[in-house]
Formats: C-alpha cells, structure tokens, sequence
C-alpha cells in the first residue's frame, strides 16, 4: 500500500516533534512531563494493540506499523520482537517522567528522555544491523545532556558514559566489512574469525561490564537517579537486544570466540565486583551504580546461558530490575533533593521525614539483592538453580555479591534513622509518596505471585528466539 | 576559484607530507597543554585527514569530512575562549601569566615510547586494502589518540583525543567502504560529538569559575 504510513516514520516523527516541541517548553515541568509520559503512554500502547501485519486506520489515515522504511542502504522496520521491546522502552519512558516529575529531576529530561527513546527505537528497528550500534552511539552523545542536567562542575559520569560507545561502534562498522568479504572466499574461515573478534570486543564496549563498568559508578554520582535508572534500563535493554539479534542472525559467531563463555565470565565478575562494592559506598547514588551493576552482572549470566533456559529468565530479569531499579532510584531522588545530600553520613532524620523513600530505598536495594518478598526474588531463584546445574562455584560467587548489595540496603536503611543533624526537612509530598508506595507494593506483589510476569515473559521468548536479520 | 578546486589542487599534495602533518599534530595534541595549540593541532589534523582520504574518496566527500571537522574546531575554539575570556576578567596581571604544565614532560616521554611500540610493530599489523602509508597513518593516530585519552581527564583534550582515534578510524573505513550515505552520518556523528564535547568543556570550565557563587550553566 503507497497511502499508509509506515510504522517506523510515525512513531520516530511523533518522538521526534514532541521531543522538539517540549524542548522549547521544558521549564513549564507540569506540562513538559505530562506531555511527555502521555506520550509515550500513547505509542506503547498503540504499538501493543494494533497489528504489524496489515494496516489499519487512525484518525483517517492509513497506519501500517510493520511496513518498512527504506533510505539508500538502510531500512527501519517493526518486527514482532522489536515490537516487544519498544513497548518495553516506551512503557518505561512513560512511568519514568512521571517519576521524575515529582522527585525533581530536572527539567531537561523531557525533551531529552525521548529522543534517547527514539535513538533506541532506531538501534532495534535499523537494517543492516551491523550499522545499528551507531545509533547506541548516538544515544551516548545525547545522554551527555542528560546527565549533565545544565550543572557545571564535574563532567566524569557524562564523559565516561559517552567514551565506551563511541569507541565500540567503529569496531562493528569493521566487522561489517569482514562479513561482506566472507562469502567471496566460502573456505577461508579467517574473516569470521576476524568479525567475530570485533564484535566480542564491540559489544563489550557497549555493554561495559567489569570491568569497562566505570561509566555506572560515576554516572550514578553525577545524575539525577531517576534518569541514571532510566539510561541504565533503556541503554541496557536495547543493547542485551542487540547481542541477541546478532547471535541468532550471525550463528557463527557464538561457535568462533565462544560467546557464551564470554558472557558467563564477565557477568559473574561483574555481579561480584558490583556486589562487594555495594557493600562500602558511603554515598546512596554509588551504593545504587553499583547495586545496579551487581543486577547487570546477574542479567549477563542469564545472557550467558542462552542455550538453556537462560533466555526466558534473562527476559524476566528484565522485568523485574525495571522495578527495583525505579524503586531505588525513587527512594534515593527524593532522600537527595530534600536532604540536600547522599552521604550516608548526612541522611540522619530521613526516616521520619521521608518514610515512604526510606522504604523504598531499602525495598529497591533488597530487590536488586533480590531477597524473598521482592520482585526478583523468584527469576533470581530459577536463575541461581540453573546455573548451580552448570557450576555451582558461579552460584557461590552470584551469592556473594547479593550479600554485598543486602549490607549495602541495610547499612543505607540505617543511616537514614536517628536525629536529623541539619535544618529542618520539609516532609515528602504526597504525590511522591504516593509514588513511592505504588512501586514498592508492586514489588512486593510480583515477589508474591511472580506468575503474574508469565505471559509478558512467555510472548517474548518465541520472537527472540527465532528472530531473523 | 572554488572551495572544491582549491582542495582538489591542494590535496596532490597528499600522501606523506600529509600523513606526517597529521602525525605531528596528534602528538601536539597529546603532549602540550594550551588549547590553542592543541586546537590549531587538531585543525591541521582534519585538514591533513582529508587530503589523505581524498586519494580513497572523491575529492567532494573528502571535503566533507574537512568541514565537518571545521565545524567540530569552531564549536570548541567557542567554548574553549569563552571560558577563557570570563575566566580571565578581573584577574591580575600575575595572575594571567601562561602557566606551563609540569607534567608535558611526562606525556612527551609517553608519546615517543608509543613511537618507539610503533616503530617495532607497524610493519606486523595487516590492515585490509590500505597502502603502507595509510596503515602507519591509521595505526600512529589510533595508538596516540587511544595514549592521550588514558592521559587526560579533561574533556577538552580526551575529547581531541577521542576525535584522533575516530580520524584515524575513517581513514580504515572510508578505504573500505565508499558510500556516500555513510560518510555523511559518520561526519554527522562527528559534529554531534563535538558538540558534546564542547558542552562538557563549558560545564567543566564554569564549574572553577562559579566556585564562589555555585550556578547552572544555559540549557
């Protein structure tokens, strides 16, 4: 049909128009967010109900949303899986700004929240997708705004969080030349090996694990963390998504550097190395950088064990680090703004003041941990039994690093009890509040009936798996 | 004469000449600390670029590759001497004096033993379809820019340094791959990233000045 419009093109236009439109209206925050979470509300939900295989019409015009977009070399196009994971992003967006609203996150994060979404978007639609980690790229630079936030002073979670992307990306413009030569010589098996190499090396610079971990640290110093939760979810997601679609599209590749090794090793190391920091930060946002580290460790393991089961349980880690990760940061967003501080020496009287963000605090670091009563209680139980079939030392170490993340949770609940030492706090608004109440009790009921993530899980696992180029 | 004829004629000058001048200038960038040096370094490395890439590409797209990376000196000489100029209102004149970095000693020492790994690995490295010259050019601005951004912790000059391992990267791809589709996001991505950087060079630069009354910087 030559009177629809595609899918891909609505979507990146709405974004893009809005994203320009609230950019000029960012400092009216109590339109800006709105506008924006509604939104993004708005597509995800348009993107969930309506079909990609015929189109449809909206407001008189014909929608088609699994028509392609095709310029030059390149396409953009919604396939059932990718369907999933913008649903995902924009599901996220939409909760996100309404959380950034009420914890004060600045004003910025509107306009800037959704181009990351549409920078994203393109990186999970972009045919050849050796070309689709130069969106990831992009989405670095403009996370450099983001997490910045208009302040001047120090520029290292910015700058680190751009550093890795870039360098990553020109590696898989490589890789693409070495794929392209390949079928000219079917019997030199060298530029496979070549390829797969760069994309080993490429994907580590975007998925930054232990130990490139240095951007989540001082990312999670620097930004609001609301929006250093965001970036984490989204920028992550999107990548995880990546590294699946090249090893089902590129099969060779998992047998020519063992990819699978790979990931187990550098998340099991990761998820250490985050779990045994969590434990010593004496400041909230670091204890949440590397509290979140620890549970993007855990993730990668469950990458690692793709063979298995570990695909279905990396989908559900997905899930369920969204929440705690929202959680924490919500707790610790608020604890900042009013304290006027987050070293755990300085968050005296939080509790009494700010009861529901003290509680989500603790609640988020327990679910990172993932603790019983939480909403990563159950994937991170059927995680830690699959992998004890393959090794029960990793599972030891997985442990270890959940023990850091809990004496962390604790250590940060306790210090948020006692007198308060400064100025008088004003008490945390009721919306917030109320926020804050929603996430946690949502937490705690998916802790308690975590079948309830079985059909979101279970709709994903087939599309992932079999996803073509 | 046009802008196109007069790079044309300029970039038969190419080949070594070009690929030392480029050379020079990534080691400038390293090593000194000015920005003006480090930023007339980085102009003459562009420009140097891009006659190297006009004997891979026509001469068209290898001009924009120069201006994309005018752009991206411009947007950083902005940021750099805005800060300079406020910075230096209402200082003494003691104050104002040059102050040299006691460390370029270091990073001069630093750079020629990057010179010396050069020298007794680039006959080893195979790089696909490119002449020796370009691989020597690709390796020394990949090793220096990769040594500078392990150096500096300041945007302005990791960002230089960052731009020296992407400039050392076209010259890879841009012998590899000739559309013209590319070469105009890839010179895209670059004046993004310059302009990021530049923004992180006014944050950090603000944030010394603002020490006695604490401030945000224009979104």
């Amino acid at each position: 049909m030559t009177d629809t419009i595609p899918g891909p093109l609505l979507l990146l236009a709405l974004l893009g128009l809005m994203a320009g439109g609230l950019y000029l209206l960012r400092r009216v925050e109590a339109l800006a967010a709105p506008a924006a979470a509604g939104l993004a509300l708005l597509l995800a939900i348009g993107l969930w109900r309506l079909p990609l295989a015929a189109p449809v019409r909206l407001a008189g015009r014909g929608v088609w949303l699994g028509q392609p977009v095709a310029w030059e070399d390149l396409s953009l196009q919604i396939a059932p899986v990718t369907q999933a994971l913008l649903v995902f992003l924009l599901g996220v967006a939409a909760v996100t700004f309404i959380l950034a609203w009420r914890t004060y996150q600045g004003y910025t994060f509107y306009p800037f929240g959704l181009g990351l979404a549409a920078l994203w978007a393109v990186a999970a639609m972009l045919q050849p997708l050796t070309l689709a980690p130069l969106a990831l790229a992009l989405a670095a630079i403009l996370a450099v705004f983001l997490i910045q936030a208009g302040k001047a002073g120090e520029t290292r979670g910015a700058w680190r969080q751009l550093l890795f992307p870039t360098l990553g990306a020109p590696l898989f413009l490589t890789a693409a030349w070495y794929i392209d030569q390949a079928p000219l010589n079917p019997d030199d098996p060298t530029p496979y090996r070549v390829a797969g190499w760069l994309l080993i090396a490429g994907f580590v610079l975007l998925l930054q694990p232990a130990p490139v971990h240095v951007a989540i640290p001082a990312v999670a110093k620097q930004a609001p963390p609301v929006v250093a939760a965001f970036l984490w979810i989204g920028g992550q997601s999107t990548t995880l998504f990546l590294l699946q679609r090249f090893l089902v599209t590129y099969p060779w590749l998992a047998s020519a550097v063992d990819s699978a090794r790979w990931l187990l090793w550098l998340g099991v190391f990761t998820a250490l190395l985050g779990g045994v920091l969590a434990a010593v930060q004496d400041r909230l946002g670091r204890y949440a950088g590397y509290a979140g580290l620890y549970d993007y460790g855990v993730v990668l393991v469950a990458m690692g064990l793709r063979g298995t089961a570990g695909l279905p349980t990396a989908i559900w880690l997905v899930l369920t680090r969204t929440l705690a990760l929202l959680t924490l940061a919500t707790g610790v967003a608020l604890i900042r703004h009013h304290l006027e501080s987050d070293r755990l020496d300085r968050i005296a009287g939080a509790a009494s003041r700010l009861p529901w963000a003290t509680i989500a605090l603790v609640m988020g670091g327990f679910a990172l941990a993932g603790m019983p009563l939480s909403a990563q209680f159950a994937s991170r139980w059927a995680l830690l039994q699959l992998l004890a079939e393959n090794d029960p030392r990793w599972t030891i170490f997985l442990l270890i690093g959940a023990l850091g993340v809990t004496i962390g949770a604790v250590r940060a609940g306790r210090a948020c009890f006692g007198k308060l030492s400064g100025a008088p706090v004003e008490r945390e608004p009721r919306g917030a509040a109320l926020l804050a109440m929603g996430l946690v009790i949502v937490s705690v009921l998916l802790g308690l009936f975590p079948q309830l993530l079985t059909e979101p899980v279970a709709a994903v696992i087939l599309p992932l798996a079999t996803l073509g180029p | 004469m046009s802008l196109l004829d007069f790079f044309r004629q300029l970039s038969h000058l190419g080949g070594l000449p070009a690929a030392l001048l480029a050379g020079a200038a990534a080691a400038t960038i390293v090593i000194v600390r000015d920005w003006r040096l480090a930023l007339f370094a980085y102009a003459v490395q562009t420009t140097m670029l891009a006659m190297l890439l006009a004997q891979a590409l026509p001469v068209e797209w290898a001009l924009l590759q120069a201006i994309a990376g005018g752009l991206v000196a411009v947007m950083l000489y902005l940021s750099a001497r805005q800060l300079h100029v406020s910075g230096q209102a209402g200082l003494s004149w003691e104050a104002r004096w040059p102050q040299m970095a006691s460390t370029s000693g270091f990073r001069l020492l630093a750079v020629m033993l990057a010179g010396v790994a050069f020298l007794s690995v680039h006959e080893s490295v195979a790089l696909p379809r490119v002449s020796p010259l370009f691989r020597d050019a690709i390796l020394w601005l990949m090793l220096l820019g990769l040594l500078g951004l392990a150096l500096h912790d300041e945007p302005f000059h990791a960002g230089l340094s960052l731009l020296t391992v992407l400039g050392g990267f076209s010259l890879l791809w841009f012998s590899l791959v000739q559309r013209r589709m590319l070469i105009g996001l890839a010179d895209a991505g670059q004046v993004l990233l310059g302009l990021a950087i530049s923004y992180l060079v006014v944050s950090q630069g603000l944030a010394g000045q603002q020490a006695k009354q604490p401030g945000e910087i224009s979104e």
